[in-house]
């Protein structure tokens, strides 16, 4: 056996020590230099700016009011916080904000207003704590009203201009920021403001200024008083009084302020001479029969602002802030609608007639007086033609009165109640025995006062009564009507405004539905002709309201009534 | 800081409008007890710098809400609300700065936040004012709920940053006017 022999392969063999290197090499690095780099970071710098507002009274004005308003025996009407009103949950929508007037320029005055509560947050607190839901329109209404110094709100009669008043006063008495309120009106108004107040704002102090004159001189002197209600013909009586220099009122209102568009007028004067801070006029007919009448009621609001000579289109620019003006048709949302339905009839063969001769007589005569012609004698002319329109006076013929029975007949069947109206208590005595099936009721001149009321209650409660006859004047004084649905207006007035006031007897807030308006007119006669004069007035006053439609329009000029018939003399035409 | 004159109830509100256009810009109003106002205080637009939303970062937010705007207004208000409520989370810090509690308004805060719940704030306790949360910190509870007993009348907790926001706008206008004129 051969052995076997190993030989080591040096040349391919190799051992630990071989695999480390025996040799050191050195490398060299650079060393790594920091750079710093500043970043100049700016401080935030803040810049403020700051207002405080005024806080009247230092107390809450609800209180002060409370306070001063404890009648003897009745406890204080005081809100302790466990007993506060539950607080209202802001619905979501629309939130009426008291926006400043353009004529508010300084930052500190406009965000005073900006910064007040939405008036849907005070409604139901103790601040504005209404007896009814007031209408979104009617917030705005007093949104309206809170911040101005000078300001008309000329809604459409019947859409609450009172409590819209009281609630502003209501507001800016609470808040310290007016501590004396005038508020003048007609006589007839005053009670009715009393009424008013005792439901929207019972806890304010308010009197009415009557009674002996020491009596009024005590009551318009009274520091107790937060309200004095004072009617237009006591300003003359107690003229001293009111313009005496120690004299002065943070606010005076004018309700149905149209009574001092005459400039020249002696109760103007003295309105326009009281020491005031601010001032509002209420009128649902701030416009009558020109824009001068506007002219007239500013320079109560803010004297000189305006000028008798100013086109159209100025006045409407320079009083948009200045006037608040809603009709129904705008809040019809809010309000059961008014139907118009003119009745366009033809005279009876008996009144055509009669109506002929008077009016080709009339006008000969006119003719004949020339330069002698007077604005009253157009006047008895266009009178006696209209009572034509009404009835035959020798007949008693009426194309009218047929209506009339023929709509009251479906009136009655259906349960309803009417109102009609007259300018003439002649013609109401000629209509009542055609309607004595349908037990009339009489509402005028003749009526006295004191069976009034009463007219009324039985005409609201008696069934068998389905229709009252009443004279333009005698009904316009603080009635409400809203039970009925149907207005007829048997001749119209001259002045649509007074003819929207007597629909507004019936269509107002409260109205149980919608009122059928009734206008009857006979056709090619005066009636017509004087429409058509009326409607073409309408477009001055859509031009000064904006683009509300305004119902309520101007009367006739003098041009336009002697324009009625043209009247011609061998001179030429007969200028008014 | 100044004590106001009375001892009277206020509450004030304070909010931070953020705008692309404007920049950032804080209103502090002051109301009295019927929610009137008393005091109003905002500031001008301010524009962050590129570097500082660099180096702040997310929390520039914090610096600006928490920080310098808040605690500016703070210091130049007259009047020393009872109490101090916000809407935006970041306000809370200036518990430091102003001496009133502070509260944080849920339902306010909710509107850019999303739900506001107790794990997102401890050491908060929450109670009831016009209808609003209001979230406060547990040490300053109870003299929250005493001050809201004082405020029978206050009407709404969140409309008020509406108001706060219309004022701003308003100021802004106005500012702008000024410097165009």
């Amino acid at each position: 056996m051969q052995n076997l022999v190993i030989e080591i392969d040096h040349a391919r063999s190799f051992d630990a020590d071989s695999l480390l290197p025996r040799d050191v090499w050195s490398l060299a690095i650079d060393p790594i230099e920091a750079t710093s780099i500043p970043i100049r970071m700016q401080t935030i710098d803040v810049k403020t700016v700051g207002f405080q507002f005024p806080r009247f009274g230092g107390s809450s004005g609800i209180q002060r009011l409370r306070g001063e308003n404890k009648t003897p025996g009745q406890p204080h009407a005081h809100v302790a916080p466990h007993d506060a009103p539950p607080r209202r949950k802001l619905a979501p929508g629309k939130l009426t904000r008291i926006k400043p007037p353009a004529d508010v320029v300084k930052l500190e005055d406009r965000l005073f207003y900006l910064l007040q509560p939405p008036l849907e947050l005070l409604v139901g607190s103790e601040q504005l704590d209404f007896p009814f839901e007031p209408f979104p329109y009617q917030l705005d209404g007093i949104a309206f009203l809170f911040p101005r110094y000078a300001a008309i709100l000329a809604d459409e009669m019947g859409l609450g201009k009172t409590m819209q008043a009281i609630s502003t006063i209501r507001l800016l008495l609470c808040s310290g920021e007016v501590r004396s309120v005038l508020l003048i009106c007609p006589k007839p108004l005053v009670t009715n403001w009393l009424r008013e107040f005792s439901v929207w704002a019972p806890e304010i102090p308010v009197a009415p200024i009557e009674g002996n004159s020491p009596t009024r001189a005590y009551q318009w002197t009274s520091p107790d008083i937060a309200v004095k209600i004072a009617n237009y013909e006591l300003l003359m009586r107690d003229r001293d009084t009111v313009l005496d220099n120690d004299q002065h009122f943070d606010l005076v209102v004018l309700d149905e302020a149209q009574r001092i568009k005459n400039q020249k007028n002696t109760t103007s004067g003295i309105v326009r001479e009281i020491s005031r801070t601010r001032s509002w006029a209420l009128t649902g007919t701030p416009v009558e029969n020109s824009p001068e009448d506007l002219v007239g009621i500013f320079e109560f609001l803010s004297p000189g602002y305006l000028k008798s000579d100013m086109p159209v289109a100025s006045i409407a620019k320079a009083t948009r802030d200045h006037m608040l003006r809603r009709t129904k048709d705008m809040v019809m949302t809010d309000m059961p609608p008014k139907l118009y339905r003119d009745a366009e009839l033809e005279l009876t063969a008996e009144q055509r007639a009669t109506y002929e001769k008077a009016e080709t007589d009339g006008v000969v005569q006119l003719e004949n007086l020339e330069q002698q012609l007077t604005i009253q004698h157009v006047f008895e002319l266009v009178l006696r033609l209209k009572q034509i329109c009404n009835f035959d006076p020798a007949t008693g013929s009426s194309a009218k009165l047929e209506r009339l029975v023929a709509d009251m007949e479906e009136v009655a069947a259906s349960g309803q109640k009417a109102i009609v109206f007259s300018q003439w208590v002649k013609s109401i005595d000629a209509m009542r025995p055609a309607l004595e099936r349908f037990g009339p009721l009489e509402y005028h001149g003749r009526v006295p006062h004191k069976h009034r009321d009463g007219v009324i209650n039985q005409f609201k409660t008696d069934p068998s009564k389905h229709v009252i006859l009443m004279s333009y004047g005698a009904g316009s004084v603080g009635l409400n009507l809203q039970f009925c649905r149907y207005v007829f207006l048997f001749d119209r007035w001259w002045n649509p405004a007074v003819e929207d006031q007597a629909i507004n007897r019936a269509h107002r807030i409260g109205a149980a539905g919608s009122v059928t308006v009734t206008r009857m007119l006979m056709q090619n006669t005066i009636e017509q002709r004087i429409a058509a004069v009326l409607d073409q007035k309408r477009e001055m006053f859509d031009e000064l309201f904006n683009d509300a439609k305004s119902p309520a329009g101007a009367g006739l000029s003098r041009e336009e009534i002697f324009g009625l018939f043209n009247l011609r003399s061998p001179k030429g035409r007969i200028a008014a | 800081m100044s004590r106001s004159p009375e001892a009277e109830v206020t509450v004030a509100f304070y909010t931070v409008e953020e705008s692309e256009f404007t920049g950032w810009t804080g209103g502090l109003l002051v109301l009295s007890a019927s929610g009137r106002p008393v005091e109003f205080q905002c500031t001008l637009p301010i524009r962050p710098t590129r570097t500082h939303e660099i180096l702040y970062g997310p929390t520039l937010r914090d610096f600006l809400i928490g920080e310098a705007i808040g605690s500016t207004l703070i210091k130049r208000c007259r009047h020393t609300p009872s109490l101090l409520c916000c809407n935006q989370p970041e306000a809370l810090q200036l518990e430091s700065v102003c001496g009133s509690p502070i509260a944080l308004v849920s339902e306010a805060a909710e509107r850019d936040e999303g739900p506001i719940t107790d794990e997102m704030l401890p050491g908060y306790d929450h109670c009831e004012l016009a209808g609003s949360t209001l979230r406060v910190a547990v040490e300053r509870i109870e003299a929250v709920r005493e001050i809201i007993t004082q405020l029978p009348f206050m009407p709404d907790m969140l409309e008020p940053f509406d108001r706060i926001r219309e004022a701003i706008s308003e100021a802004q206008k106005q500012i702008a006017r000024a410097r165009a004129a």
